[in-house]
């Protein structure tokens, strides 16, 4: 039990010894921010938006942290793929030689800063939205169905945190991991929901899934999963992912 | 630290071929080879960061993956690796951490290697002699017993090499660990080791003392003589082989010089001519590997 705490400690020292973190939650934060911002700014039925205060334009604002999913997967992607990029994996396989435990502490680190990265976003954004809200007319008001999505959208960061360490451990490239990832979510996954014979398929995607779990982006007439579903099947995703990336890690030779 | 029958095929390569040797406690191995003999891919079947096709290796008696406490026994420097935006020191606390050592021990390594000055520098910003330092304050984390460093003297400058040299004598002649230290160039562990194994194409050349390569590399003495059967008569005894070499000069093989000059003397045989021809440590090395080097240049055929 000791020995697992200190592996995700020295995932933790690992992840606040450099400056990765720290930039990347810059970039989410003002992801966040600037989005709120932006929707804050063209709230009113002119722009197609829903107006500041309605309840809808809540709903919008509690779907804004989820946008920056991709900063969560990046951090998960470079937290895994690094051991690789800079031959670190040797020390850190010699020190912890039964490989899973080294994935396992990552996937529990990462989740945690998971968390810290939804917490930073999520805050930034009910900030943003009340701050200019209420310089605009109304600030959101809070309800029970919009604080579930809000939370919802703060959970998919975590998750995908979690897939992003996955990934890594699959694909051990760090710019293939990255650019493969970021190509699959934005070009491979709108493609197959543009096409009519198989947007069927996109809600069981993980993109889907995530617009499932904030209901944002189901746009265009694609039914999509209830929220609960989409969380369940992108943590799923999360969960496959990390224990293919275990079952590689510990298989592959470390050379 | 024992290997037995390591096989591994990198494709229709046989980088290591039922390679089994045996490195003995608080002694210094060296573990020699031309470039590609498989001695990195030897170190890291050891240390269980490769699977082997076939064969074990156990360290007192346990495989390197089954060991509770790995750094506690082991430390090994196989290359530089360290992210380049994080520090000396918060690297050594990462190791720290995973090994469940006081982060104090990163600050005591740092000293021994003689790296505190640079210690919150950003690793990426080290010399190359300063990354090799870096690299064994990893190893010397836990405190192990065992130490097994992979071509520890690549990239060095001369005065990084004496250090090391050094540092390594004291490591295991002051402090009886136990060494395995690979290179390529026998005269890097020619001053440190007491053992060589010596590897070519992955299999298994030649392991045993250095004194004994040594006592091969003595090579003929010629010795010149107006009494040569006297000579013969004089210095024969087993083990030692005389041949003629002409009118009145013998090559005698099995004695040194010295050997040979006082049972001269002793005889009362007139000598002329005494002189060694050895073929040097560094020629037997040379011969034990020949032909096994995985990309030999063709030689001199150009005109």
């Amino acid at each position: 039990m000791n020995a697992a705490v200190d592996l995700v400690r020295a995932e933790w020292t690992k992840l606040l010894s450099t400056k990765v973190f720290f930039w990347l939650l810059l970039v989410a934060a003002l992801m966040g921010g600037g989005f709120t911002a932006l929707f804050t700014a063209l709230a009113g039925a002119q722009n197609g938006l829903p107006p500041v205060g309605s309840p809808e334009f809540t709903e919008v604002v509690a779907g804004v942290p989820a946008q920056v999913a991709v900063i969560p997967l990046v951090l998960g992607i470079i937290g895994m793929t690094q051991e690789y990029r800079h031959r670190t994996a040797t020390p850190t396989f010699l020190v912890t030689p039964r490989r899973g435990r080294v994935v396992v502490a990552k996937l529990l680190a990462y989740a945690v800063a998971g968390v810290a990265v939804a917490a930073v976003v999520v805050a930034v954004t009910v900030a943003v939205a009340s701050g200019y809200g209420s310089a605009r007319g109304a600030a959101p008001d809070w309800t029970a169905d919009t604080l579930g999505t809000l939370g919802r959208s703060g959970l998919a960061l975590v998750v995908f945190a979690v897939i992003g360490v996955g990934v890594g451990a699959l694909v051990r490239n760090q710019v293939g991991a990255v650019v493969g990832s970021l190509v699959y979510l934005f070009v491979v996954e709108s493609i197959i929901a543009s096409i009519p014979a198989t947007a069927d398929a996109y809600r069981f995607l993980p993109g889907g899934a995530l617009a499932a779990m904030t209901g944002t982006g189901g746009g265009g007439g694609i039914d999509l999963l209830t929220a609960w579903q989409g969380g369940l099947l992108l943590l799923g995703y999360g969960l496959v992912a990390a224990v293919l990336g275990t079952v590689l890690a510990v298989r592959r030779d470390v050379v | 630290m024992e290997v037995r029958g390591l096989t591994k095929t990198f494709g229709s390569v046989t980088a290591v071929d039922s390679l089994s040797f045996t490195v003995e406690p608080g002694q210094v191995t060296g573990f020699l080879g031309p470039n590609g003999a498989g001695k990195t891919t030897t170190l890291r079947m050891a240390l269980g960061l490769i699977t082997p096709d076939r064969g074990t290796t156990t360290i007192g008696g346990t495989p390197y993956a089954a060991l509770r406490q790995p750094a506690r026994h082991v430390g090994a420097v196989l290359e530089t690796a360290f992210h380049p935006g994080r520090s000396g020191r918060d690297h050594l606390r990462v190791y720290c951490r995973a090994a469940g050592l006081p982060a104090s021990r990163a600050d005591e390594v740092l000293a021994r290697v003689g790296l505190t000055p640079a210690a919150r520098r950003k690793a990426g910003n080290y010399s190359l002699g300063m990354r090799q330092r870096l690299g064994l304050a990893t190893a010397l984390l836990g405190d192990p017993r065992v130490l097994v460093l992979d071509e520890p003297a690549n990239g060095l400058d001369p005065e990084g090499i004496q250090w090391l040299r050094g540092f390594l004598r004291h490591l295991a002649h002051d402090e009886g660990r136990t060494v395995l230290i690979s290179s390529h160039l026998l005269s890097e562990v020619e001053q440190t080791a007491d053992r060589v194994v010596i590897v070519g194409a992955g299999k298994l050349v030649r392991e045993g003392s250095l004194d004994e390569l040594r006592r091969e590399s003595a090579g003929t003495v010629t010795v010149r003589t107006p009494q040569a059967d006297a000579l013969a008569a004089a210095v024969a005894g087993p083990g030692v082989a005389v041949t003629t070499a002409g009118p009145g000069a013998l090559q005698v093989s099995g004695l040194t010089t010295d050997e040979i000059g006082h049972r001269a003397f002793v005889a009362g045989v007139e000598l002329h001519e005494l002189s060694a021809r050895t073929s040097g440590l560094e020629e037997v090395y040379f011969r034990l590997t020949a032909g096994a080097e995985q990309y030999a240049a063709t030689s001199g055929s150009a005109s």
